[in-house]
């Protein structure tokens, strides 16, 4: 729970307290006058940085019980505002506390408006605190704090109606239905003999002003509970159940109080303000009657708060993190020495083993692949022989083509069509090897028809022929014929001879390209 | 919020986004070494488990060593493995046109090259290499080509691929004497294999 300076103002004095550890000791009381004022202000000299939360004890003061209808977010608030407004123009200190819904059909929003109607009352007393740059956390009436005394003692009359005597007089609260409704303060001799009969006779008035405001009739039953912080009330309780037969009384008396609320009994003593100063510390209640102009030090202390919040969040995180990560280093560094260890133990035990081997120039795995390779580089091997015996069956078959020149490759491009040779034969041994997978037998034949006596019909038949049984065989992929010794193209000139004579008939020449299948 | 509630958190923040920046350049900078430190016990892992594997394959490896070694040696002997043996291949050549009884032939060996089909031989730690040779050989008949190739391999004088040849009839006026008829022009690979040192790209 933190720290916080409290302080209770009413019209004859103001008593301050310092909380610290969930209670304070003592409280320190100054009379509400200039002597007072000045007495506070040295009292507040001596306080930094705490947050302040103001009680006031007054007459002066306004309830107001409304239904409104339902609404919530900004629509809300500015409804609430206006109400606040228009209830309590003359005074910054008024607040509306949301009490549930309606049981009405409409459902309508219940509020209660409470406000500080004499604003002068607690101006100096800001001022001195506002001077001592103490942040002012909350302003609130004293019943507002009551309710924190109903949870704490589980109260569940409907109807209870909570008595105390203070500095200024003597404190009337209703709480319907444990919600605070309405609280008066009536100024009461409590030094008089007749003190006690005032009191009781206060509480049947207070009855019937209740039912004056239509809050409650005289038939349903109240219950009252003294608030008897010095056990000097105890005819009081014995006075209104004799005075008011269904009234249900119970007085709260100085043990109970201590041992309840957990005031100790020296801070109980300290002021008459002592016990509701205790209950502020406790739990600060919604309805805060100051202004933002007036909690802006507050605000801003919150915000600080905030940030160092954020700021001890965010160094919590970063230092969390890297500690696992430190940690994870560490142990991931241990690892990799421990692996590291295996490794040279393991490389020693192979080394030893290997000292068994037979001598060899090189690993057993080079020993194996060397011999594969030599294996398939023989499996592999090609040579003209198939070819040319390809070419030699085709030639027995058709004895007027005469060879000339006969080119073959064994290789991923087929043979060169215009000198015989590869296109590729010194190419980028890379592309070679993309091609690796697709080597094949190529060849180029170059010949001529013999006898031609220019019957070119009767040599490009032959030629053809001699093309169709290189086809027919198994072995070939493909035979394409590259020249013929005529071209007839219609898109080329031609000129020749037509006599007999073999001299000047020329020469029936052919290059014919055959690809043998890659299986062979 | 106003000016006036941010210049009472002036300090908060600087602080707050001070912590912000040191907090992640600690995290950012712990990260980093972590990682570094990950990859490092990877690796380290990686080489355990490739001494582990070998230390439990060493039963097999000198099972390996025993089968391979003789034929290994005699790749050794061969001039396959190891460097080229270019005197071998010219011995082969010379003993090979004498016992096929042809008219002499003309060679030419270019610089040794990475052997463009390797992958299709998994070398795995082997480098292959090759050396063009270019000979030029006077043939009676196409018949002699195919008989001197044979008998250049039977020399054991290397490993080689034919890459291909070109025959051309020679023109001898008709004359019937001892004489060559063809021309071939042939291109061999001689092809050798040896352990890839470290840095050297495998063929």
């Amino acid at each position: 729970m933190a720290d916080k300076l409290l302080i209770s103002v009413s019209a004859s004095q103001v008593s301050a307290a310092r909380w610290q550890g969930g209670r304070f000791a003592k409280c320190n009381v100054f009379a509400n006058s200039e002597d007072g004022l000045a007495g506070f202000k040295d009292y507040l000299e001596q306080v930094s940085r705490l947050p302040v939360h103001i009680l006031i004890d007054a007459v002066e003061e306004d309830y107001r019980f409304e239904l409104l209808p339902h609404s919530f977010g900004a629509d809300r608030s500015q409804m609430v505002n206006r109400k606040l407004k228009q209830h309590y123009r003359n005074t910054p200190y008024s607040s509306a506390r949301p009490q549930g819904r309606d049981s009405g059909k409409r459902r309508d929003d219940r509020y209660l408006f409470c406000a500080l109607t004499n604003p002068e009352l607690l101006a100096s007393w800001v001022q001195a605190v506002s001077e001592s740059k103490l942040p002012i956390a909350g302003i609130y009436l004293l019943p507002t704090v009551s309710h924190g005394l109903v949870e704490k003692l589980q109260l569940k009359q409907p109807n209870l109606l909570m008595v105390s005597i203070h500095s200024a007089g003597m404190r009337l609260t209703y709480f319907r239905d444990q919600k605070l409704r309405i609280s008066r303060l009536a100024r009461i001799d409590s030094t008089g003999p007749q003190a006690i009969k005032s009191y009781s006779e206060e509480i049947s008035n207070t009855r019937l002003y209740l039912h004056a405001l239509r809050i409650m009739t005289l038939d349903e039953q109240v219950s009252v509970l003294i608030i008897d912080r010095d056990d000097s009330l105890t005819e009081l309780a014995d006075a209104v159940v004799r005075d008011n037969p269904n009234i249900e009384c119970r007085r709260l008396g100085r043990p109970e109080i201590v041992a309840s609320v957990g005031i100790s009994a020296p801070a109980l003593d300290s002021s008459t303000d002592a016990f509701y100063l205790h209950l502020l510390g406790l739990h600060a209640p919604d309805s805060n009657l100051a202004p933002s102009n007036v909690t802006s030090g507050y605000r801003q202390l919150q915000a600080r708060h905030g940030v160092f919040a954020l700021t001890s969040a965010a160094a919590f995180v970063a230092a969390s993190w890297c500690a696992v990560n430190l940690y994870r280093i560490v142990d991931t560094r241990f690892d990799t020495t421990s692996a590291a260890r295996q490794t040279v133990q393991l490389q020693a035990q192979y080394q030893e083993a290997t000292r068994q081997f037979p001598a060899a120039p090189t690993t057993a795995d080079n020993l194996k692949r060397a011999v594969d390779i030599s294996q398939k580089i023989g499996a592999t091997m090609r040579s003209p022989e198939a070819m040319m015996s390809l070419v030699s069956q085709a030639l027995e078959s058709n004895p007027s083509i005469i060879l000339k020149t006969m080119g073959w490759k064994y290789g991923t491009a087929n043979i060169d069509v215009d000198s015989g040779k590869s296109s590729q034969s010194t190419g980028n041994p890379g592309a070679l090897a993309m091609a690796a997978g697709s080597r094949r037998q190529s060849g180029l034949v170059d010949g001529e028809v013999r006898p031609f006596r220019g019957d070119y019909r009767a040599a490009i038949e032959t030629i053809n022929r001699f093309a169709e049984t290189l086809s027919q065989q198994p072995q070939v992929a493909e035979v394409k014929i590259l020249k013929m010794p005529l071209n007839i193209s219609p898109g080329l000139t031609l000129s020749g001879n037509t006599t007999d004579s073999r001299e000047q008939a020329g020469r029936a020449e052919f290059k014919l390209l055959l690809v043998l299948k890659q299986t062979i | 919020m106003n000016a006036h509630d941010l210049r009472a958190l002036k300090v908060p923040l600087i602080v707050l986004i001070s912590v912000i920046a040191i907090g992640a350049g600690l995290i950012y900078y712990s990260d980093i070494t972590l990682a570094q430190a990950q990859l490092a016990l990877t690796q380290q892992q990686a080489q355990l488990n490739v001494a582990r594997t070998r230390l439990q394959k060493s039963g097999d490896e000198k099972e390996l060593i025993v089968r391979y070694l003789k034929n290994y040696e005699y790749l050794q002997r061969l001039g396959f493995a190891g460097d080229e043996q270019r005197i071998n291949w010219l011995d082969g050549l010379r003993l090979a046109n004498q016992q096929t009884q042809l008219f002499g032939i003309d060679y030419q060996i270019g610089v040794q090259q990475p052997y463009p089909y390797a992958s299709e031989l998994d070398p795995g730690q082997l480098a292959l290499y090759q050396s063009v040779m270019k000979i030029n050989v006077r043939l009676l008949h196409e018949g002699d080509l195919m008989r001197f190739l044979g008998t250049l391999a039977k020399e054991g004088a290397g490993v080689f691929s034919v890459n291909e040849c070109t025959l051309q009839r020679i023109d001898t006026g008709g004359s019937i004497r001892f004489q060559p008829n063809l021309r071939a022009d042939c291109e061999l690979a001689w092809i050798t294999v040896r352990p890839a040192t470290p840095g050297e790209k495998k063929s």
